[in-house]
This record gives C-alpha cells, structure tokens and sequence, in this order.
C-alpha cells in the first residue's frame, strides 16, 4: 500500500467541494516519522482541507493520502486511533474542570485508567498546568486552553499529531508558550507533528520542513533554511550621500560580495553573511571619497520565500477568514456564560 | 473498552446539565406553570354538580376514572415534561458543535452508536427525573389547602409503577432520539427551535394529556389513539385510577406499543446520525 519510508503520505490529493469550489489541487508529499512538518500559507489556501482529509473528517475527491500506512478512504477507523488532533477552534469544554477534559479524551481513545492517571501525571506539568488542573476550563486563559488541547491530543500516545493553527487567536506570548510546548512534546515522546500555520515567524522557528500551499497548491517544500538559500543569502541596501559615482566594481570585488546591482538611489548588494560585510562596506565606500548616508541589512526571510515561489506579498489576513470564526466563537462562548 | 467510553460520554452530559441548571429549571418551568395556574383555573369537573363526599360518576366517567379533572390533568402533565424535556436535547447537539465538542468525539475512535447513545441515555434520565419531580409536585398539591392536586385512587403496586417507569422511558426514548438525529443534522439552532414548535404543542394538544378522549372530535380522537404521550399518559392512568373499563386495552399492550415505536424511532437516529456525522 503506502509507498517509501513517509508517516504520511499523499498523491495528487484533491478536494473540490460542491459549487467547484477548488480547495486542494492535487498535492503530493511526504511527511517522515519524527519531524515537525508545517503547512503554511494563507487563510483559504487549503491547509484546513488538507489536514480535513488526512484526519478522516473529509473525504477527498481525487488522489491518495496514507497515515502511518492506512488508507485514508479504507482505514479511517484505524488512522483515528493513531493520530492526535488539535482543532482551530477550541474545544475544550467550559463545564468540565481541566483534569476531566483529560480524562475524557483519554477514555474516548481507550486509554485505561491507570494509565489516564499516569498519563495526566505526566502531561500537566510539562504544559504548565499543574495549578489549574482541577479549575473549570472556562476559566482558563487563552494559552491555557490550547496547552490543556495539546495534553488531551497526545494523552492516548499518538503517533501522529495534527494541529490545526495552534496559535490563532491567542496573544504573543501564548504563542510562543504553544511552540515550546509542541517542541517539548515532540522531543520527549518522538511524535510527528502535522503543523499548519498561516504566520510565518512560527513555521520559520517551529518547523523541520515546511510546505508552502497557495491557491489549493504547494508552491514550495523545503527545509526553512533550504528555502531561504533559494532567496539567494542576504540582502544589504547601500544608499550613498552621493550618488554620482559608479561603485559598482569596487563593491563587486569585495570578499564575500555575492553579487552588486545599482539602481537610482543606492546599490543593491547580495552576501551570505551580510552582517559580517556591513563594516568592510562603510568603509570601502568611505575610502573611495563616497560616505553613505544609510545601510540597510535584509536578512531572507520566509515573506520573500514566499514572495519568490508565490509571485505575490504574503498576506497573514486575508478573506473570510478562520481568525474571524475563533473570534465568533469566543464571542458565542461568552453569550453562553 | 465500549463501556468506558458510553460511560465517559454520558458522564460529560450529565455533569453538563448538573453544572448548568437552568436549562432543567426552564424546561421545568412550563409544567409547573399549568399545574400551579392552568390546571387550577381549568378545572372542568367544576361544571358538574357535586354528590356530597363522593365523587359523581359523571366526573370519573369523563376523566376516565379519575377522581376530579385536577387528578386526570396532572398525570397528563407528567407525560407532557417528558416530552418537553427530550426537546432540548438537540438543542445541545447544536451548542455542542458550536463549541466543537461533537467535532472532537466525531474523529475519536468511538462507536456512532455510542456517540448518539450516551446522549439519549443522559436526556432520558433526565426526563425521568423531571417526570417524578411533576408527579411530586401534583401529589403535594393535593395537600395544600386552596390547591388542587393529584388524588390516587386505585392500590398502586410495584408492577404498576415499574410499567409507569418503562412507558416514561419509552417515552422519552422515542422523542429524544429523533430530535438528538436532527440535533446532528442541522446546524442552526434557529431552524431547530422552528421544528419544535411545530411538533411541541401540536403533540400535547393531540394527545389525551390536557383533555379526555371522550370531549375530542372523531378525528382528533383517532390522532390521539396513535400519540405516543397519549399512550404513556394512558398506562399511567390505568395504574393510578381504576380505569380499566375506560380503556380499550390494558396497560401491557400500550407499553408494547410504546415500547415498539421507541426502538423504531431509535434505529432511525442512529442510522440518521450515522449520516450526519460520516466524512464528507
């Protein structure tokens, strides 16, 4: 059945959903066991669909997906007892204390008693949650939700995690509370992790691999360092207090110079180690009687990966988006209370 | 395993209602209303004349061998917050996928069976319990003065209120899985609340909860015969009152039916939450 050595496989994977709407176009791709591998692209890019079809919630409409060598469309029973899974949308519940979301989610997976006992032992500090364990969850913060999903997810030991935004609509802080909890959780317990995202900052330090998608497509898989080499290293923008004179040789020559471009107001200049090059620069310059009036440094970042593969600027807000539905879900929440 | 994740689940939507009363004080609520204010104002047996101490034959033959309208009435209205109750059920269901908690069970590994049947075994109890507080209620009423209440008057026995039970069960049963199955199928809780309306008071109203049979139209006699509240007030009546001439047939054979419709209705859910609840 599955083919090669992917934990999660899928092959010209493809979901139309009525109306012709086109949310996945046939991607293929290979997840290996043990990485935390993101999809990353913008809201309605089909990240939701795709991590829909592989956690047996949808059904697609062309192409193949394995999960740890089930098929989707043959086995959904069994990937359901293998993989975790952390919804956009919170789903804890309100009227259970913390411990008891845990308890029910370890029971809903077979996990025994015993081992439920063990196992929330376990999880609840390495989440931070120990002091709020027996609180009611509708008094939970929203980081503290999400750590209190990402404990019942992995409670029944998955071998595959899912997560679905993790982050969306909590504040920085929480954020980044939720990328060292998924990096604990994957260094202790060897689980991959399925991440989707639309921010890139959190693919970029989250993330072994990442697939960008846009429009239903991958536009680009690669490690995220692999990614931004394709940019071409960094990029220094010199703006000369006046531009008269001709640079351009002279700055070419200079070690570690990948390439120079003038241009009206300055010279565009690539390097592996812009930083590095900065001093050598200013002072190139100074010495040939041209001082420059500003020095920009530009590290690659995933925005012109993305720029480079997409052809467009990355947009982390955009249509109707999955942000708009956690926020009308809060806003539910808080009528209901 | 099969057991412990049923318990888990029925578990979750008993604490729910435990911890969030106000929907089982609401859905108590219009009971307590037309035993305290309707039932009091509406007592037809007042229009008959009065026998001295006993009870004139015309009352018990048009209540069917109860007492005094009042007795006749409140055994209604138990049936009646049996149905009442099961309709909430599915307004949960709605809730619950709103909060994404019928997404987080619908990818477990759980049975569909179990997923429909631990909410139908939550909602029924629940019935049950709003079932026995109406009939405690109509019971103490009788006991204070200026108030009518329930007056039983025939030897109850331990069969007799096991088949009060199981009809309540049945009852309850039916009612709350069919609307658990459209709890599932649709998203709305407006459209849902629509479809209550339009069966809620049509049911009571046809069924021989609030009147006697014998004031009803020939049609709305024959809807009647065929409602299920009719049919599990009725095994109620025949237990309480001494009303077997009053009835076409024993309590066992209404049970039997009652039984029948509940297990029907029951299999259609689950077949319908099947659907409502496969990958798309």
């Amino acid at each position: 059945m599955s083919s090669e050595s992917g934990i999660i496989v899928t092959r010209d994977l493809e979901k139309v959903y009525p109306g012709n709407v086109r949310a996945v176009e046939g991607i293929s791709f290979e997840v290996r066991p043990g990485e935390i591998f993101g999809f990353l692209g913008p809201n309605g890019a089909g990240k939701s669909t795709t991590i829909g079809i592989l956690t047996t919630m949808l059904r697609p409409t062309g192409g193949e997906a394995w999960v740890d060598g089930l098929s989707v469309g043959e086995d959904p029973e069994g990937i359901r007892r293998r993989i975790g899974l952390v919804f956009q949308e919170s789903t804890a519940d309100d009227e259970l204390t913390g411990r008891e979301n845990l308890e029910l989610s370890a029971a809903l997976y077979g996990v025994s008693p015993a081992e439920t006992r063990t196992r929330i032992a376990e999880l609840l500090p390495q989440l931070s949650l120990e002091g709020a364990a027996d609180r009611m969850v509708k008094t939970y913060s929203g980081g503290m939700r999400r750590r209190l999903e990402l404990a019942a997810g992995i409670i029944h030991k998955p071998r595959i995690l899912f997560l679905d935004e993790p982050t969306l609509g909590l504040d920085p802080q929480g954020r980044t509370g939720i990328g060292e909890a998924i990096r604990d959780l994957r260094h202790r317990f060897g689980v991959t992790v399925f991440i989707t995202t639309h921010y890139l900052d959190e693919a970029d330090a989250l993330c072994d691999r990442i697939a960008i998608i846009d429009h239903g497509k991958i536009q680009a898989l690669g490690t995220p360092s692999e990614l931004k080499d394709r940019i071409g290293g960094d990029v220094l923008t010199l703006v000369p207090q006046d531009g008269s004179r001709d640079l351009t040789e002279v700055l070419a020559k200079v070690p570690g110079v990948l390439s120079v471009r003038r241009h009206e107001t300055g010279y565009r200049v690539k390097a592996a180690k812009g930083e590095a090059l900065v001093p050598t620069l200013v002072q190139t310059c100074f010495s040939q009687g041209v001082p420059l009036a500003t020095v920009a440094l530009k590290k690659p970042s995933l925005d012109e990966v993305f720029l480079e593969f997409t052809g467009r600027a990355y947009r982390e807000e955009e249509g109707p988006s999955a942000t708009d539905a956690a926020l009308r879900m809060n806003q539910f929440r808080g009528r209901r209370r | 395993m099969t057991w412990r994740e049923f318990r888990a689940l029925t578990l979750r939507e008993i604490r729910h209602w435990l911890r969030i009363p106000t929907a089982i004080i609401s859905s108590f609520m219009m009971p307590f209303f037309y035993l305290l204010l309707f039932g009091q104002a509406f007592n037809l047996g007042k229009f008959l004349p009065s026998q001295g101490g006993a009870t004139n034959p015309l009352v018990l033959a048009a209540f069917s061998g109860a007492p005094s309208y009042y007795s006749y009435f409140s055994v209604g209205m138990v049936g009646f917050v049996v149905l009442f109750s099961s309709l909430f059920a599915g307004a949960n269901v709605i809730f619950d996928r709103r909060l994404g908690y019928v997404k987080k069970v619908a990818v477990a590994p759980v049975g569909r069976t179990l997923i429909l049947g631990s909410r139908l075994v939550a909602s029924v109890l629940r019935g049950i319990l709003l079932g026995a507080v109406v009939f405690l209620v109509a019971l103490a009423f009788a006991r204070i003065p200026g108030l009518d209440g329930l007056t039983v008057t025939a030897t109850v026995t331990p069969l007799g209120l096991l088949e009060i039970f199981l009809a309540m069960v049945f009852l309850s049963a039916g009612f709350t899985s069919v609307f658990l199955a459209i709890g599932f199928l649709l998203e709305q809780v407006d459209s849902y609340f629509a479809i209550i309306n339009l069966i809620n008071l049509p049911v009571l109203f046809s069924s021989d909860a609030l009147a006697p049979q014998s004031v009803m139209p020939g049609w709305l006699r024959t809807i009647s015969n065929g409602n299920p509240v009719t049919l599990a007030v009725d095994v109620m009546r025949e237990n309480l009152f001494p009303s077997a001439s009053y009835y076409a047939y024993g309590p066992l054979v209404y049970l039997g039916i009652l039984f029948a419709v509940a297990v029907a209705l029951t299999a259609l859910s689950v077949a319908l939450t099947r659907q409502a609840l496969a990958p798309r």
